[in-house]
């Protein structure tokens, strides 16, 4: 792919002849390049971890957000360019926002994840009269996790603006293999504590340093407490697990 | 009505007819626009022994026109030697309020009494005297149009006294806790040809 | 004489909700003003799903106006969200949609009667700019101050303090709903011609045609 480069890859919104958005695809890879991030839906809630890349023992490992919350009911975990990750969750916490302001009922996470893809898909020049806020395609993907009247459910969205709902799903660098061991270990009966440990085990797995409670982050939403991202003594009890 | 000043003190009144009787009832607040002043305020009066007269609107036009037709009653007693009749009652009432055809009583009277043949008769009249005479309710006072829609449908003919009590009792209930000029406990007098039932209702305190 | 916007066209409007049941009737008289009355049926009540159904007395004119804007809405949400809008979010809904027009209302008394998630009868009462309150019997429009004490004298039986008080039976909601209207339609010059009557339960929506006073 990287071999046949050519004009196309230059306008955002211009097929190559074969009918590739080069830009897409390329964004895409970025996630590739970025950390690790697992999800992992059971009966009981969904767990989200992310390896955090503590470059320097002079980085405050606190300040590496790459769990948010977009509403009560609702997380996100991301890889890739971290950064564009905020538009589109500022995005999702708005749509949220605005339709529990206009039903007074929680929003959906399939409408969350497809309200992203909406987003997501809003780069390049506008159409007439259209505002478009992005000039490029956001170079990252969410897992999106949350509970609705459907119970509790995991979403991965990419820069291409395709929303597909996982059981487990592994992003980022090293989402191949953390994917393959994901699929061997994850079952419908897992208990929320058996994906607490999972999703570490994981991460443990495809990490390149050892895993402790400072260098990844996890987080659940469940339908007693929401959504809540785990302290770093309450993430300790779980690496105990290991 | 419905203008500004009638409606300045609140308060309600209602009169039904029933099987050889009739019953008056009125509420029995006394306020200022939304302000309640008073919670004891009498809006009916006792014309003869077998006539009441009941009266809705501006409290000082109450207390000065049931004063000047308590002396009008009186006058009639002393010169004609006889109980008022109801009819005549009312427009004696008629008249009095016709007087003052261009600054009027701002009030609503009810008459409901027994005749001298103990016949139950009841009206109302608005402000000015004219005089509505019917054979089923007449309502008045802030609470009327709330009033209308409950005795309309909970009234029926020929009531004895004690179902025309629960009757007359159920309507105002019900339509003075829908009008907050109008309330803090109401009075009934039920009329019959052998005596006169007063009873005191409890109604929504606020 | 200058244009004005807004005309009263009358009307009114009552919902009752039971345990697994809500009922909903209005009446057909279109009224002008001056005493004219415009046309005997012009239904001001419409189903907008199948656990919901609203009325919109006042303005007739933006009452239609209104249930098209909320069921284009309706329409939106179940493309987007895949399923009916429930009747507690219709009602948030339409509180946005009323106070979205707060400096240019739709001159409207609105009330919603259906049945809430758990199949449980609910009514929601609107003022025209969107204040709203979810109730258990409502009556609004030309003739409420007369039929919502008769509502609130038998739906719950508020003043007799000694009776037990059981579920209201659909039969009897319908005969106090038909009650109040024939009160109504006797004393109110703007309430008549016929009543409509929408049941909603677990089965759907279904209305039943009465006549009233015609004078």
């Amino acid at each position: 792919m990287f071999l046949t480069r050519s004009e196309y890859d230059r306008g955002v919104n211009t097929f190559s002849p074969e009918g590739r958005l080069f830009q897409v695809e390329y964004a895409i890879e970025a996630i590739k390049l970025g950390s690790t991030a697992v999800g992992i839906q059971t009966s009981e809630g969904v767990v989200l971890a992310v390896e955090k890349r503590v470059t320097s023992p002079l980085l405050v490992s606190s300040s590496i957000e790459k769990i948010m919350e977009i509403d009560r009911h609702l997380g996100c975990a991301m890889s890739g360019l971290t950064p564009d990750s905020r538009t589109l969750i500022d995005h999702a916490r708005t749509q949220s926002q605005n339709h529990e302001f206009t039903y007074n009922e929680k929003i959906k996470v399939e409408s969350v994840a497809q309200a992203v893809c909406d987003l997501a898909l809003r780069f390049g020049e506008g159409a007439d009269g259209e505002e478009s806020t992005m000039s490029r395609p956001f170079g990252v993907a969410l897992l999106i996790a949350g509970i609705d009247e459907k119970g509790p459910q995991l979403f991965h969205t990419d820069p291409s603006g395709t929303y597909v709902q996982y059981d487990a799903k592994a992003i980022g660098s090293g989402s191949e293999g953390a994917q393959t061991e994901l699929q061997e270990e994850y079952h419908k009966s897992l208990t929320l504590q058996s994906a607490e440990t999972l999703s570490l085990k994981v991460l443990k797995q495809v990490m390149e340093e050892k895993l402790n409670n400072t260098n990844v982050e996890l987080a659940a939403v469940t339908p007693e407490h929401g959504f809540k991202i785990y302290s770093e003594a309450d993430l300790q009890t779980v690496i105990e697990r290991l | 009505m419905s203008s500004e000043i009638d409606e300045y003190n609140g308060g309600s009144v209602l009169a039904m007819l029933g099987k050889n009787c009739v019953a008056i009832a009125s509420d029995k607040r006394f306020g200022m626009k939304l302000m309640t002043l008073g919670t004891e305020f009498p809006k009916i009066f006792q014309a003869t022994d077998k006539i009441y007269i009941a009266m809705a609107g501006l409290a000082t036009d109450i207390q000065t026109l049931s004063e000047l037709i308590r002396y009008k009653i009186n006058m009639y007693k002393l010169r004609e030697e006889r109980e008022i009749e109801p009819t005549t009652l009312a427009y004696m009432v008629a008249s009095t309020l016709y007087e003052r055809r261009f600054s009027p009583y701002y009030v609503s009277p009810l008459i409901a009494g027994l005749d001298k043949n103990n016949k139950p008769y009841i009206c109302n009249m608005d402000l000015i005297g004219c005089v509505t005479t019917t054979n089923d309710f007449v309502v008045g006072g802030a609470a009327d149009d709330c009033l209308l829609g409950t005795c309309e449908a909970l009234y029926e003919p020929d009531l004895e006294p004690e179902d025309l009590f629960e009757t007359i009792s159920q309507s105002l209930i019900s339509a003075v806790d829908r009008n907050a000029a109008s309330g803090w406990g109401a009075v009934v007098h039920v009329l019959t040809p052998e005596r006169v039932i007063t009873r005191t209702l409890k109604t929504r305190q606020d | 004489m200058s244009f004005y916007p807004y005309t009263d066209n009358g009307g009114s409007a009552l919902a009752i909700a039971g345990e697994d049941y809500c009922l909903l009737a209005s009446d057909t008289r279109q009224s002008g003003e001056d005493y004219k009355i415009h046309a005997g049926y012009v239904p001001k009540a419409f189903k907008l799903t199948d656990s919901c159904v609203y009325a919109g007395v006042g303005f007739s004119a933006d009452g239609v106006a209104l249930v098209k804007r909320v069921r284009q809405s309706i329409e939106w949400y179940r493309h987007a969200h895949e399923k009916t809008m429930s009747t507690p979010a219709l009602a948030q809904m339409i509180a946005t949609v009323l106070y979205s027009k707060r400096f240019f209302p739709y001159y409207v008394g609105t009330i919603l009667g259906g049945l809430d998630e758990n199949g449980r009868g609910v009514v929601y009462s609107f003022d025209p700019v969107g204040s709203f309150e979810a109730e258990l019997h409502k009556a609004v429009g030309s003739g409420a101050e007369l039929i919502q004490p008769f509502l609130d004298n038998q739906v719950n039986l508020k003043f007799l303090p000694e009776v037990e008080r059981t579920p209201l039976p659909l039969d009897v909601a319908l005969q106090i709903a038909k009650d109040a209207f024939t009160s109504a339609a006797e004393r109110d010059t703007k309430t008549g011609d016929y009543l409509e009557i929408f049941i909603i339960d677990r089965e759907g929506v279904n209305v039943e045609r009465f006549d009233l006073k015609r004078d």
